[in-house]
């Protein structure tokens, strides 16, 4: 869309349906190179100031837009304008040398999104607006990444040589410079709407999280879960005055729920976890296979530790990746081979550790081993039948028994105090019923249910 | 929404450079250290209660030179430059084979240096040689290691072209208008060209330049108000219109900040720590030389009398310097290496943790050190404050060669034996801790302790000998553990059965489950971020 008549009208348009999403395209840079280069050189910085607030007032003044939040729309597209230079000249690669252009994107789209702070502060945009914010709070941070890439893969030389100027010489943090600045303006996003105290239907309240879920994405990006959990207590904080979390749009509760899951997951509270995760995996669109996904890949490893379960087949029959990750894990559990688990735990484990989720897949070794255990008894069957009574299982297992079994799959040799531990681990997590006698080295089994929930 | 942006990544961290290659010479302790590593019990007859003396006399870079050398020494130098060899009986010093080797390798040609001259160096060779023996550490430094005379006149050049409020003279803080425009690329020079503002994030709290309350971002936020503030003359307006980045200096109301690090001349080897709440002063600063004086001095004192709340100061005080002056190198490494150690043994957590967070950056530069052994600490310690956040990035973190490294692996065996409540491996891995790691094992040792005891009474009927109890849980002897067991309120636990003394656990029940629970819960470190 030109920078001149087309524009205006399409802001008027939205403006005389008080359409957000509309006015948001305005503001995209997701547009045709083509498009892109007919707003640059529709205009010039001499004069783009004064064509936009002719243009606009001309065209919305109608619809009661004050003089004042006007001139925010100037500053608002006048900032636009610039960026599409930026951006325009990233698209026709003939960035600056030395000057990697992504940042001048960055810079640029940084400005836009500051004045259009400016505009709900000092101009009174109104609520119905924030899509715009959602569109280019997003692009900020899609914007800072590509910065931060474009960086580091241009030199590394020049890296190191920035980070010795600098006391605070931690290598990393130059390394995400644009997206712990982004960090930083998103949050300003987040305070403008959560500290909106409008009436509730033209609250800017309702953008808290769509912006929370930019944030935390950035956060998580960086590494930085303690600032995620800042945000969800300046959240906790605020609950009362908020409208009811099922009255946001669904795509924001999903993203929200997911995000709280897997900060829950992290730090091992893996009820609460499992409870926003599988309010995530309920509230997703069918058809997000990729969100779908990144749910499984901490519900999974949850239900294992929360209900000894694993996924059926069924389950991750849409996710080869998924069947990929866990299924060899899941195959070894199954079969109680505790060599074999361990193995397929080494081989997955950059992986398992990239996704943060070795230390709970680690876990699963329990189950592996009271399925180990379970078989061993199994293995000796019935004590002599009395007659018409039940066939009663041989439950006084010799430790030596069990040590036989943990030893088969690795043929190492494992002695029987380190056995006597494993197998007072079980009895105490309740995998297994029974007690050990030191006295005559063997282990008394439940007569009835010795290992809960299988059946034996 | 774009759903593919939906998802957060976890991008995996790139090996630090520099740490991997360093696998080699930690595994194993060619040099001798400052430090002997610390053997924990090796058995139950060694007594728990005394730890042992861990700082021998050894030296850091190589062969040390206590005691003081041999009548042989006292030799005439043939091979010294006159200039210097004029200097000894004048003053009727011994000097020590080192020192010779050190005036020696000044002058091989291979070593000298075609912009300073003979006078130059041997001025400085005096004044070097000098100052170790007024501060009495002559036989103590390390001269194989010390800059040679031309280096350190390199530097001083190389300093001297900084901005003239950085120079080390008494008074640099005096009012110096620094209006020349020169002065911001002389500093580009010495560091980089890159724009000097910090960015907003570096001022954390976690920050250095807070802590020392030093900030470029603050001295140019001063700046900004300023300029706001005075009159600019014609030509400050001109430049400041056309060269955005030459941010004036011109300020009359109150001295700039130095522009760029400072560079100590302060003499003194010991001085207590201050926290800076200005900008440090050059002769309150010591100089690099000198801090290598100190760093022996401190080991030697350390030795002598261990005094910990001395030489923590002395440490923090010595860190300070370092810091302020931008120093970071081998050096640096080592005196945040040795005041972890010492810290790590006096279980002073806060104080290790701030030295660990330091080395951890200091490696990831690239600067050699014991990476791998502090890398294990890092786990351990992780381990003991219940991290799991940072446990998993210390993990992400880690690369191949550096999971077979000894101490990390241990380490990382630790970890998984807890993971999976294997009690018994643990505290066959406590028995096993290379290097300084007990220390921090002892922290958490108890709270396993409690964990494996609430194991041990629910999964064992009637009764164990106390015996195993304490062979499973290590304790030095029988003593100890029913020790432990009635400091826990258990002391109707135990019985005499024929000789034999039993631990009840049927009678336990849930008497530990309250005690473990508190200990888990119970991890509150000082200065822990």
């Amino acid at each position: 869309m030109e920078f001149g008549a087309p524009l205006f009208h399409e802001f008027a348009e939205a403006y005389s349906h008080q359409s957000g999403p509309r006015l948001s395209l305005t503001l995209s840079p997701e547009i045709p190179t083509e498009k892109l280069r007919k707003i640059w050189k529709s205009q010039n910085a001499h004069d783009i100031k004064g064509a936009l607030k002719r243009g606009l007032r001309a065209n919305a003044a109608a619809f009661g837009v004050s003089n004042e939040e006007m001139q925010g729309w100037v500053e608002v597209y006048t900032a636009y304008w610039k960026a599409t230079g930026e951006i325009l000249a990233v698209r026709e690669a003939r960035g600056d040398n030395g000057q990697s252009s992504w940042t001048n994107v960055y810079q640029a789209w940084r400005q836009l999104l500051n004045d259009l702070i400016r505009g709900y502060q000092n101009f009174g945009f109104e609520a119905w607006t924030i899509p715009c914010l959602y569109v280019v709070s997003k692009h900020l941070r899609l914007f800072a990444i590509m910065a931060d890439e474009e960086r580091s893969s241009n030199s590394g030389l020049d890296d190191s040589a920035a980070v010795t100027l600098l006391d605070d010489f931690d290598p990393d943090s130059h390394k995400h410079q644009k997206q712990e600045d982004c960090a930083g303006v998103l949050s300003k996003v987040f305070s403008i709407c959560q500290s909106d105290r409008a009436p509730l239907e033209e609250s800017r309240k309702w953008g808290t999280y769509y912006i929370i879920n930019l944030l935390l994405k950035t956060y998580f990006r960086l590494n930085a879960v303690a600032l995620s959990k800042n945000i969800l207590r300046s959240l906790i904080a605020a609950r009362k005055d908020m409208p009811d979390f099922s009255k946001f749009p669904k795509s924001h509760q999903v993203t929200f729920k997911y995000h709280e899951g897997v900060l829950d997951f992290l730090e091992e509270n893996y009820a609460a976890a499992e409870k926003h995760l599988t309010e995530a995996w309920n509230l997703c669109h069918k058809d997000s296979v990729r969100n779908k996904e990144l749910i499984l890949t901490y519900l999974v490893p949850c239900h294992l530790i929360t209900t000894h379960t694993l996924p059926t087949e069924k389950l991750l029959a849409p996710f080869p990746r998924l069947q990929k990750l866990f299924l060899p894990l899941c195959r070894c559990i199954k079969k109680g081979d505790l060599h074999a688990f361990d193995l397929a735990l080494q081989e997955g484990e950059d992986e398992f550790v990239r996704r943060r989720i070795y230390l709970t897949l680690e876990r699963g070794r329990d189950i592996a081993l009271r399925n180990l255990l379970r078989k061993v008894l199994i293995a000796r069957g019935f004590e002599a039948a009395k007659e018409g009574e039940k066939p009663v299982r041989r439950s006084r297992v010799p430790v030596a028994e069990f040590a036989a079994a943990i030893s088969l799959g690795s043929q190492e040799k494992i002695d029987n105090d380190e056995v006597e531990c494993l197998l007072a681990n079980m009895i105490y997590k309740g995998l297994m019923k029974g007690y050990i006698s030191r006295m005559h080295g063997i282990v008394v089994l439940s007569k009835t249910g010795a290992f809960p929930g299988t059946g034996v | 929404m774009n759903t593919s942006s939906m998802m957060p990544t976890w991008p995996a961290a790139p090996p630090a450079p520099g740490t991997q290659p360093s696998n080699g010479y930690t595994a194993s302790y060619p040099a001798p250290t400052a430090f002997t590593t610390v053997q924990v019990r090796q058995s139950f007859g060694q007594s728990y209660s005394t730890p042992p003396p861990s700082y021998p006399v050894a030296h850091p870079y190589g062969p040390s030179h206590f005691p003081p050398p041999s009548p042989a020494n006292l030799a005439p130098i043939v091979n010294s430059p006159p200039a210097v060899v004029e200097e000894q009986p004048k003053k009727k010093i011994d000097w020590p084979e080192s020192v010779r080797r050190y005036v020696q390798r000044s002058f091989i040609p291979a070593n000298l240096d075609a912009s300073v001259s003979r006078e130059e160096m041997e001025g400085k060779l005096k004044e070097t040689i000098t100052q170790a023996n007024e501060n009495g550490v002559m036989y103590t430094l390390n001269w194989d290691t010390m800059p040679l005379p031309q280096h350190m006149i390199r530097e001083e050049r190389a300093r001297a072209m900084l901005p003239l409020a950085s120079r080390p003279r008494p008074q640099v803080t005096a009012a110096v208008s620094n209006t020349n425009p020169v002065s911001k690329k002389r500093k580009s020079w010495d560091l980089t060209d890159a724009p000097s503002a910090a960015p907003p994030w570096r001022n954390g709290p976690g920050s250095l330049e807070d802590r020392v309350t030093f900030s470029p971002d603050k001295t140019h936020a001063g700046d900004e108000l300023g300029k706001r503030g005075t009159k600019l003359n014609r030509l400050e307006k001109r430049q400041k219109r056309f060269e955005n980045e030459y941010k004036s200096m011109a300020r009359e109301d109150s001295p700039p900040p130095p522009d760029g690090p400072v560079v100590g001349t302060c003499q003194a080897l010991e001085k207590p720590y201050f926290r800076l709440t200005a900008a440090p002063k050059a002769d309150k600063v010591r100089p690099p030389y000198i801090l290598r004086q100190t760093l022996e001095l401190l080991k030697k004192k350390w030795k002598k009398d261990q005094n910990y709340t001395y030489i923590c100061d002395q440490f923090k005080s010595a860190r300070q310097d370092l810091t302020v002056q931008r120093i970071r190198d081998e050096f640096t490494v080592e005196v945040y290496e040795i005041h972890a150690r010492i810290a790590l043994e006096k279980g002073d957590l806060g104080e290790y943790n701030q030295c660990q967070t330091q080395l951890k950056a200091l490696y990831k530069l690239g600067l050699k050190g014991k990476a791998n052994e502090f890398q294990a600490y890092r786990i351990l310690y992780f381990i003991h404050t219940a991290n799991r956040t940072e446990l998993n990035n210390a993990l992400a973190d880690l690369t191949a060669a550096e999971k077979k490294d000894t101490a990390i692996k241990h380490a990382l065996d630790v970890r998984s034996a807890l993971a999976l409540g294997n009690y018994h491996r643990f505290f066959q891995l406590y028995n096993e801790t290379p290097n300084m790691g007990a220390y921090l094992m002892d922290m958490f040792v108890g709270r396993e302790r409690l964990a494996a005891l609430c194991n041990i009474c629910r999964a064992y009927k009637q009764a164990v000998p106390l015996r195993f109890v304490t062979e499973e849980l290590y304790f030095e002897s029988d003593v100890e553990a029913a020790q432990f067991i009635i400091d826990h309120e258990g002391q109707d636990l135990l019985q005499d059965d024929n000789g034999t003394i039993m631990f009840l656990t049927a009678k336990a029940g849930q008497r530990f489950e309250g005690a473990r629970a508190a200990a888990f819960s119970r991890v509150d470190i000082k200065g822990q971020i």
